[in-house]
């Protein structure tokens, strides 16, 4: 895998210097790659990798291009199918990346459309989420909840005696996920208490609960695995 | 022993094998919303009484208060086990329109019942609408691609169809040598499979 991917970045080199990515030495497929595990690791929904697909996609139309023009040229089969290769794991790359979230929202679609998650969507996803929101409340609404006897009607309550919703499935935080450090984070604490402290170093790996360290996968200074 | 008829309800799914639907079970599933109608009138019937004794509704702790209290609290339960049956099979629901595309096949139709046929066509152009406006095809590609062809066996007659830019004809039985994306549909509806020597 590695090698095709070192023949894909090669080429992309040309037309992205003022890449930013790529002055720390990683390409966008990289990064990609990178957001992709992050996102099937971790229980609840990351932000979304806006401007990153957005540059994924246009070399995924470059190298689509590339691939074209070849073909017609009669560039030998061989490099023609290096390339198709390489343009295919990227295209899978990305349509599991959007499709890994598009399933966590189809799990959590209340949750996140009531808490700050709402804010890691894309436009597109949040229209998603909208419409996945009314098409199962309407089936719930249908099939259970309008038979049943008034007070015990809400999705989001048991009844309407309950103060909170109470009805409402959340991703579980408690997790424990392997996770890799990039650089030294240094003393961590893990729980409010403080009891917990871990030594954080560079370039190690570590089961930890997914709630700890929750934050420094925000801040992309830890990688999930 | 009130709410037992709804974890049964429950049990019976929780027994089949994770991801795979039963047949809708609609006579348990219309006795457990018979038992709600029946715990309410019951939890009704009491509040009345204790309101015609003039007792205050908040602070009376009399037997007819804890009556009322377990018909509400089965009414809920229920109403979980209702909810999360509902849920459950909405979510294996879900997760068909990706493994098996738009149309399902009939020995799945057949566990459904009316509403959850709906539910898929309706979450089916949820989906549907967030590719088009993506414009991406997300139901290709579902496993991590080695090579770009694939040699496939067709299982069913399916007949002229154009890929890319040139028609084939696939004729049951036959073997051909296709781009991935283009044979990977055809194989989530059984009408091809890879073929390996």
């Amino acid at each position: 895998m590695a090698s095709s991917l070192g023949l894909g970045s090669g080429m992309w080199s040309e037309e992205a210097e003022i890449d930013a990515s790529l002055l720390e030495g990683t390409t966008d497929v990289e990064l990609l790659k990178q957001a992709w595990r992050n996102e099937k690791a971790a229980p609840e929904i990351l932000k979304f990798q806006g401007p990153l697909v957005l540059r994924i996609r246009e070399q995924i139309k470059l190298l689509e291009e590339t691939v074209d023009e070849f073909r017609e040229n009669g560039v030998d089969d061989l490099v023609v199918s290096l390339y198709q290769m390489d343009l295919d794991r990227t295209l899978f790359l990305l349509r599991s990346y959007l499709r890994i979230r598009l399933q966590k929202i189809e799990k959590y679609t209340i949750h996140i459309s009531k808490t700050d998650l709402w804010n890691h969507l894309s436009e597109q996803e949040q229209k998603f989420t909208e419409r996945c929101r009314e098409k199962m409340e309407k089936h719930l609404e249908q099939s259970v909840l309008a038979r049943l006897p008034h007070g015990y009607q809400s999705i989001m309550k048991q009844s309407i005696s309950s103060e909170e919703d109470d009805m409402v499935p959340e991703p579980q935080l408690d997790t424990f996920v392997f996770c890799k450090t990039k650089d030294a984070v240094g003393a961590f604490q893990l729980d409010d208490t403080g009891d917990d402290i871990v030594d954080l170093v560079a370039d190690d790996l570590y089961v930890i609960r997914y709630k700890s360290i929750k934050g420094l996968v925000d801040a992309s200074q830890i990688d999930l695995v | 022993m009130y709410g037992r008829r709804a974890s049964q309800l429950l049990k019976e799914q929780a027994s089949c094998e994770a991801g795979q639907l039963t047949p809708f079970n609609s006579d348990a599933f219309e006795q457990v919303i018979k038992e709600c109608d029946e715990h309410n009138l019951q939890l009704r019937s009491l509040i009345r009484k204790i309101e015609d004794q003039n007792l205050d509704i908040q602070t009376t702790r009399n037997e007819d208060h804890f009556g009322a209290v377990i018909h509400h609290l089965s009414l809920i339960r229920n109403k979980r086990c209702l909810m999360a049956y509902m849920y459950n099979r909405a979510e294996i629901i879900q997760s068909l329109r990706w493994k098996l595309g738009p149309v399902l096949p009939q020995e799945i139709q057949e566990k459904l019942n009316y509403l959850e046929e709906e539910y898929f066509k309706n979450h089916s152009t949820v989906i549907e609408s967030y590719m088009s406006e993506m414009d991406i095809d997300l139901t290709v590609d579902m496993v991590p691609p080695k090579d770009p062809y694939i040699r496939v066996r067709v299982l069913d007659e399916i007949g002229e169809v154009c890929l890319d830019d040139h028609s084939i004809s696939l004729s049951k039985h036959s073997l051909h040598f296709l781009r991935r994306t283009d044979a990977e549909p055809f194989i989530s509806q059984g009408l091809m499979e890879e073929f390996v020597e």
